[in-house]
């Protein structure tokens, strides 16, 4: 039999809140420690405990880092969905099953390891004996694959965080698990995984802990969130982090953390705080977005420096709340009453994440408007690869007078006048005593006096898009990966990101080569409607029903080159699947050469 | 002619606002004359002040006082939380915050409690008209059971009582106040300036235009003759020794505050202790059983931390801190991924 190295999904059905979860993340670590590419899934459950999860591990030497097309190794836990999950395997799959679950196997296609992982789990310990077993299928999943001992041991080491009691029982249950399939079993697959060269600098992280690192590093004075998951873990790594990194001299801290009563509050302090001169943020999903829509209205309007985070899930009220979408996307680039845009920044990877939460400090004072960070559930709760982060670029604050010297300087201050013609206008604080207004979601005039004036509020109106246009190319230009044909562009977004390449390379082998553009922000960059012009076809993909990405381009380029571009969207909670996409682009594009 | 300088040597015209566009004989215009006045006399410097303001008539009134402060004209009900986020930047200033009714008791109402719970330290105004003035005189939900605007039906659900909320979250500083009691409101905003801490002062105030009627128990006729005052108070600042004041003929009280002012309340019918929540809540009680307005500091504690002592922020306001004081260093950084990649 030909062996398969490296190449392979695998997929554990447990029970939410088992401890399945410390297991499954001592799988990927040691295979990531072992240099192998790897990466994890966790798809959970709106529940605490008792429903069933599955984590899904892609083994791939390609770095494809998508949830495969199917399952090559399945580890069945879970009562409740064990009949399910054993029909929808295909010949040949590889079954870890905990034999003590009495329910039946019927199917002689598949390659059975029956363990006893109860039986194990009692015999050291009858009372944690469930969170044990899981453990027991890691151990027997080391053996089959042949995953390093030393490297096992060090993961499990690193999970348990040097509880030594922990540590103890777990690795017993591990090397039990191990020794019951080496003893008892006879391997007949065909996966393994082998070890490459490990790139020492790389770890792994969440997205989230990283826009939270970002944030931090950007100088952020205040955080006001509400819990929601998938975005309450930004709140949470930050405040982890926060003792270590911002206290002053005095052991004081240097950013306020405030767990709001709900989004509008939220919202309300990252405005009052903004409005005195601090970088503030918020991070929340799209439902607290909904609430949070008033306020970012008056953030464009009265032109105060804001910033949120949209860590995407599947809408609405909790719809499906601990699945993955970019849902989002026109609602958080309109968000506000009457004529609005914002500037949104798209990271797609981990170390994006880090550098666009800094930046988005530094464009949200230098335009003083709202700022949105644009994640989703797969980037932000998933851990992926990261090769580190760079020291961020020195403070843009923005155009702030501080001084009685600096206001003299300018000809004619005015709050919301335009002296530099590029529709920013200068601000004062509260507390400089510098040309005070009353700032104010009203009509106003350019010395920020209130005003209805159909003139004066055209005219603002006007310079508030000039200001927002101007900012459209200074954003992060999109990634271009293109091919020399310029037949068929992708555009996408995102965590897309992390699926892009499987596509790519499933449309090569039908003999289509497609070019790549990777907008990572929002207004567009002008390299996005270069790439539409160079193109023979266009394709927005997207994880969403409507193509949101692909109506904002429709409304922004030129008309001529709306008949070229073309939406694939699709989403149904998990993350994307690069063959369903693929299938979708093909379908397309015969529909379009017809 | 000598201009009348106070303590700071600015001239009270420092402390005005504009004209005001209220409607003439507003309670709101009152409650204005009255801040720029307590805030003239206290020689708090104009640009320490924030004044900050929800959505209504009485949340335009910020344009009308304190013309050299900053200030910020929100979104309705939400002055709470925007003055959460600015005094956190800055937790130096004094916050002046102006609300109505309808800002505070119905669509704020989350914002409202949740500011008392922290201790933001604030004054707090509710400019109560028992109406919705800036939509045309709707009811709010302060207006008592059994009172009747013009040209409507008798209300008869219960009311929010503002007062007997805040009492009963531990709100460190209550009053309730007539906007047509000079005196007393004066004395009430200049001890609220002087307090750390959330200071909530209930301001009846009529609204001419559509609530000003005998049958209303806010307008001015009706709280002229049905208000009670648990006591008269008398401000003494910090800058004039107690000791030099005339001592009252009656029984007095004196309460101290943080900047070490002085605010003495002398008595007026019965011993009144604002220290005694349930006394408080008692008083406010029978007042409503009564049908009349108790008036005067109800509840006084000032033991209290306040939100920015409670998440230990660094003793410069965060607001004047530096790049470099805000951002880890890159050593901070590089020892942050070595231990990432260990
Ligand atoms: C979100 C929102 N809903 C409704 C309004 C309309 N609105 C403006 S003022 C107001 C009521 C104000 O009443 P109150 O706070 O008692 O102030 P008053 O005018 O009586 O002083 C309402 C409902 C608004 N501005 N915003
Ligand atoms: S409508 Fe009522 S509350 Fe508004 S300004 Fe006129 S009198 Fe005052
Ligand atoms: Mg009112």
């Amino acid at each position: 039999m030909e062996r398969i190295v490296n190449d392979f999904t695998i997929n554990i059905a447990t029970a939410n809140g088992t401890g399945s979860q410390s297991a499954n993340l001592i799988l990927l670590q040691t295979m990531f420690e072992m240099g192998v590419p790897v990466s994890g899934k966790n798809l959970f459950p709106s529940n605490i405990s008792g429903l069933p999860t599955w984590y899904i591990v892609r083994v791939s030497d390609a770095g494809y880092q998508a949830p495969g097309d199917r399952t090559h190794i399945q580890v069945l836990m879970n009562k409740a969905t064990w009949e399910k999950d054993l029909e929808k395997l295909e010949q040949g799959t590889v079954v870890i099953y905990n034999s003590d679950v009495k329910l039946p196997v019927e199917r002689d296609d598949l390659i059975l390891y029956p363990v006893p992982m109860t039986k194990i789990a009692r015999g050291l310990n009858p009372k944690l004996a469930r969170m044990i077993s899981n453990i027991v299928y890691v151990g027997a999943l080391a053996e089959v694959l042949g995953l390093d001992e030393a490297k096992l041991e060090a993961a499990l080491a690193k999970q348990f965080g040097g509880k030594q009691k922990a540590i103890e029982l777990n690795l017993e249950a591990l090397q039990l698990g191990r020794q019951f399939v080496a003893d008892e079993l006879e391997v007949s697959d065909p996966y393994v995984v082998e070890e490459r060269e490990r790139d020492p600098d790389a770890f792994l992280i969440e997205g989230n802990e990283a826009v939270a690192l970002g944030s931090i590093f950007g100088g952020i004075g205040l955080l006001s969130w509400y819990p929601i998951t998938p975005a309450s873990s930004v709140a949470e790594e930050l405040i982890d982090h926060l003792p270590k990194l911002r206290v002053d001299a005095d052991g004081k801290s240097t950013c306020a953390v405030i767990q709001a009563e709900d989004e509008l509050a939220a919202a309300g302090m990252v405005v009052g705080a903004g409005w005195a001169g601090i970088r503030a943020m918020s991070c929340t999903s799209g439902p607290g977005i909904s609430l949070m829509s008033e306020f970012i209205g008056l953030s464009y309007f009265a032109e105060v420096p804001a910033v949120f985070w949209d860590i995407n899930r599947v809408g609405p009220s909790t719809g499906l709340p601990t699945r993955t979408q970019q849902g989002d996307l026109t609602l958080v680039y309109y968000a506000g009453q009457g004529d609005t845009q914002h500037i949104v920044l798209i990271p797609g990877t981990v170390e994006e994440c880090f550098e666009y939460a800094w930046r988005a400090f530094d464009y949200a004072e230098r335009y003083q408007t709202t700022v949105f960070g644009f994640g989703d559930l797969d980037l932000g709760m998933n851990r992926w690869v990261c090769k580190g982060f760079d020291y961020p670029d020195a403070m843009d604050r923005g155009k702030v007078i501080r001084s009685q010297e600096a206001l003299e300087e300018i000809p004619e201050y005015g709050r919301y006048r335009d002296v530099d013609g590029d529709g920013i206008a200068y601000r004062t604080l509260p507390g400089s005593g510098l040309e005070p207004i009353l700032s104010r979601g009203t009509g106003h005039d350019e010395d920020g006096v209130y005003s209805e004036n159909p003139e004066i509020y055209a005219a603002n109106m006007q310079r508030l898009a000039r200001k927002i246009e101007g900012a459209r190319n200074q954003l992060p230009a999109p990634v271009l990966r293109e091919e020399e044909e310029l037949e068929v562009g992708i555009i996408f977004y995102g965590s897309m990101e992390n699926t892009i390449q499987e596509i790519d390379d499933i449309l090569e082998e039908t003999g289509l080569k497609v070019s790549q553009c990777r907008v990572r922000a929002l207004p567009l960059h002008s390299h996005v409607e270069e790439f539409v012009n160079r193109h023979e076809t266009v394709i927005v993909l997207e994880i969403n029903r409507d193509g949101q990405m692909y109506g904002i381009l429709r409304t922004e380029l030129p008309i001529e080159l709306v008949p070229k571009v073309h939406s694939v969207a699709f989403s149904d909670g998990i993350p994307p699947r690069a063959r369903v996409y693929a299938e979708r682009i093909m379908e397309v594009l015969e529909e379009v050469h017809k | 002619m000598t201009i009348k300088l106070n303590i700071i040597e600015l001239p009270k015209s420092d402390y005005q606002g504009k004209p005001s566009s209220l409607c003439p004989g507003c309670g709101h215009d009152q409650i204005s004359t009255v801040i720029i006045n307590a805030a003239w006399e206290n020689g708090i410097p104009p640009e320490r002040i924030a004044k900050m303001s929800g959505i209504g008539c009485s949340s335009k009134t910020p344009a009308y006082f304190l013309g050299k402060s900053h200030g910020f004209n929100t979104l309705h009900g939400r002055m709470p939380s925007v003055t959460t986020g600015a005094c956190m930047a800055n937790k130096e200033l004094c916050f002046i915050g102006v609300s109505g009714d309808g800002d505070t008791a119905s669509i704020g109402m989350g914002q409202f409690v949740h500011a008392i719970r922290r201790n933001l330290n604030m004054v707090y105004i509710i400019e109560n008209n028992g109406v919705y003035g800036l939509t045309k005189g709707q009811y709010s939900a302060t207006v008592e059971k059994g009172s009747r605007k013009r040209k409507a039906e008798e209300n008869r659900q219960n009311p929010i009582d503002l007062c007997a909320m805040a009492i009963n979250l531990g709100c460190s500083f209550v009053a309730r106040s007539f906007s047509g009691s000079k005196k007393q409101l004066t004395a009430l905003i200049k001890a609220a300036m002087s307090h750390r801490g959330i200071a909530v002062i209930d301001v009846i105030s009529p609204c001419v235009t559509f609530a000003n009627n005998e049958e209303f128990f806010r307008s001015y006729g009706y709280v002229k003759d049905n208000e009670t005052e648990l006591h008269s108070p008398d401000y003494i600042p910090h800058h004039t020794p107690v000791e030099e004041v005339d001592i009252p003929a009656g029984e007095y009280q004196d309460i101290e505050l943080f900047d070490g002012a002085t605010l003495r309340l002398e008595t007026v019918g019965n011993e009144y202790d604002p220290s005694d929540a349930m006394a408080a809540l008692a008083a406010i009680h029978k007042a409503e059983v009564d049908k009349m307005h108790v008036t005067g500091l109800l509840y006084f504690d000032a033991e209290q931390r306040t939100l920015d002592e409670e998440l230990t922020l660094s003793d410069t306001p965060l607001v004047d801190l530096s790049d470099d004081e805000l951002r880890p260093s890159e050593q901070a950084l590089a020892d942050l991924l070595a231990e990432f990649r260990s």
